[in-house]
């Protein structure tokens, strides 16, 4: 039973040692191979799982929308990918003739490679993780924010002027969401008292390894705002307008066709794995659990996550830009900063260590007291601020209705006169 | 040669052939992009001095945040394409600039000045020095110290403390707020006169910028004979 639990674990120290002990290299020429062979596995399961994701997502998604998805290539449709794999290397790899050509390769290199960072701080079982940064979150989010850049070199790379808008919306999309995206990982940086993503996991496992109280009881506004951000931060759907087929031609990747726009494909699929990886680590408690091994639990976790992005992109329309923005500036960072103050707030007055306490002079409690205090002031702050919405909406709703009545009815005063 | 000093050697060269990029040519895009280049550098500089907070504080601002502004203002601009990167100020530019790294190499650098007016007739009594002074080389107090375990928590108490950086933080704050203001007061929700105002406003500064374009009524021009005369050889 051990071996099962540990052997990511074991295997991974059975080649450190073997690159120590049998190759004989210097400890850091071993350090540094070991650290490649991790990095070369990381990427092979991100790329790997991508393959799979795709047809599972068409899969889902079709039965969502009760059809059958890709049947024919295999049993089941399972070789899709590899259908697809095969089309996108034989399509023809076109470059515009005055496109800037260093900046327009390079371009889905960069996303590819950001996408795939944030692999290196994601835990897949104790002890076994890329590297174990004491700024882990802050990583995730610095690398999330570095492939906005890319964007924008495939934006301008591709000398055209669609190309150039799709990427000045992307970005300002993604710059827009990164906002709520920082605010609700701060919360749960408040509570755990530490960025490092395995002290975060650590937070929600009780001392002997069973899973204790997760995150998402604590902190379930600050959840549904990084769900959101994180779609959007993706550009998946319902927020898919920059890339959808009937929006400005394809964005940024109009001009990239062939193993380029499979790069910016596995960028994003990449990233939306990412992203459930981070949110189950921050909020469902990452790889704890009781019975099955650690990395299979954080596997089902990202999942299911994941299952959540696919069930929303089969069920909800799209978003239109300046609906999305409204949704951002107006609802999400007021929502997020009240949330902010009000954790910090019930964090000081409601302490669960003794120190703590004694510091400031709250009422020193039990953690499912603190939890159900902070789940109760968080669901307050989202009711209160989905009812002043509604208000406004309706507001604004009314108005609109009054001016097309007053407009009518001067349209026939005219017509009557 | 240390790995930390090989390290160093690549980051440095990384930076510097980047920055010199970035000041020589005349492709404004690139120029963004290899800056983007030299900030990854500094991070990995601050990587060297095992300050993981402030490498991905570098990467987040300076790469998410001002590169993209550098380079949506390189795209927005008209006429970015036809700039010379050359003006008249370059030569007296250029030595302020050699003095300014003398100056700063003097100050942070290896070398110290040593000035001796003891032998000096006219100086010596005037500046009143009776031995050899040394110029140059700040006493740098924290070289050579480890970063301790919880550099995160103290630099966070040092924003808030009075006696280290919360007036620092405090104007930031206060900046920071100005300028979300500014951006909101931009952004606001115009009556439909107001926008018609404005759009009133930049087409006459338009037309009055076409204007300026043509040339003057009473400008100097030719007689109304010179032309003929010319061309009577």
């Amino acid at each position: 039973m051990d071996a099962i639990t540990n052997l990511l674990k074991i295997i991974s120290d059975f080649v450190a040692e073997l690159i120590r002990s049998v190759l004989g290299f210097s400890p850091l020429l071993a350090e540094l191979v070991t650290m490649g062979i991790a990095a070369v596995v990381l990427i092979t399961f991100a790329a790997l799982s991508f393959m799979g994701l795709t047809y599972v997502e068409r899969k889902v998604v079709a039965r969502i929308q009760d059809r059958l998805g890709p049947n024919q290539a295999g049993p089941f449709g399972l070789l899709q990918p590899l259908a697809d794999g095969i089309k996108m290397f034989t399509k023809e790899d076109t470059t515009p003739a005055t496109a800037d050509r260093w900046v327009y390769n390079a371009a889905p290199l960069v996303i590819a490679v950001f996408a795939l960072a944030t692999y290196a701080v994601i835990p897949f079982a104790p002890g076994v993780v890329g590297t174990n940064l004491n700024v882990g979150v802050f990583y995730v989010l610095a690398i999330g924010s570095g492939s906005i850049v890319a964007i924008l070199m495939a934006g301008w790379g591709s000398n055209n002027k669609y190309a150039l808008l799709g990427a000045f919306r992307t970005v300002a999309q993604l710059i827009g969401y990164e906002v709520p995206m920082l605010l609700n990982v701060l919360t749960v940086v408040l509570v755990t008292g530490s960025m490092s993503l395995i002290d975060i996991i650590n937070h929600q496992t009780l001392a002997d390894g069973n899973p204790g109280i997760p995150h998402i009881l604590m902190l379930p506004l600050p959840a549904l705002v990084f769900l959101i951000s994180g779609i959007a931060e993706t550009g998946r759907s319902p927020f898919d307008l920059l890339e959808a087929e009937s929006e400005i031609v394809a964005g940024f990747h109009t001009e990239y066709s062939g193993m380029k726009f499979a790069l910016f494909f596995l960028g994003e699929y990449v990233n939306a794995l990412a992203v459930s990886f981070v949110f189950s680590t921050l909020f469902l408690g990452g790889y704890a659990g009781p019975i099955l091994p650690p990395y299979v639990w954080i596997l089902l976790k990202a999942a299911l996550v994941f299952f959540v992005f696919m069930w929303l992109r089969g069920t909800l329309p799209r978003v239109r830009i300046d609906q999305m923005h409204a949704l951002n500036w107006k609802f999400l960072v007021p929502m997020s900063t009240v949330n902010l103050v009000l954790v910090m707030l019930v964090l000081k007055l409601f302490p669960t260590s003794e120190s703590a306490a004694q510091a400031f002079g709250g009422l020193l409690v039990t953690p499912w007291v603190q939890t159900i205090i902070l789940a109760a002031v968080n669901l307050g702050v989202l009711f209160t601020a989905l009812t002043l919405a509604a208000r406004a909406a309706r507001r604004f709703r009314q108005a609109e209705e009054e001016m097309i009545m007053r407009r009518r009815a001067a349209n026939l005063a005219a017509a009557k006169a | 040669m240390t790995l930390q000093q090989v390290i160093f050697i690549i980051l440095a060269i990384a930076v510097i052939g980047s920055a010199l990029f970035v000041v020589t040519t005349s492709n404004l895009f690139r120029g963004a992009l290899m800056l983007i280049v030299a900030f990854f550098g500094v991070a990995g500089f601050y990587v060297l001095l095992d300050n993981g907070l402030f490498a991905v504080a570098q990467v987040m601002i300076y790469i998410g945040a001002i590169s993209i502004l550098i380079i949506f203002s390189v795209m927005l601009t008209r006429g970015m394409q036809a700039m010379i990167p050359r003006n008249a100020q370059a030569g007296s530019v250029a030595i302020a600039a050699a003095l300014l790294f003398l100056i700063l190499l003097l100050a942070f650098g290896p070398f110290r000045l040593v000035v001796d007016l003891s032998g000096v007739p006219i100086l010596s009594a005037l500046f009143r020095t009776e031995s050899a002074r040394v110029l140059g080389g700040v006493p740098w107090q924290f070289a050579n110290r480890e970063v301790p375990e919880t550099y995160i928590a103290d630099f966070g108490r040092a924003l808030v403390d009075l006696n280290q950086f919360l007036l620092p933080f405090l104007l930031v704050a206060f900046l920071v707020d100005a300028v979300l203001a500014g951006a909101i007061y931009i952004a606001r929700q115009r009556k439909p006169a107001e926008v018609i105002a404005e759009r009133e406003a930049i087409a006459k500064e338009e037309a009055e910028e076409l204007a300026a374009l043509q040339p003057q009524p009473n400008a100097p021009t030719l007689p109304q004979g010179a032309i003929a005369s010319t061309a009577d050889h």
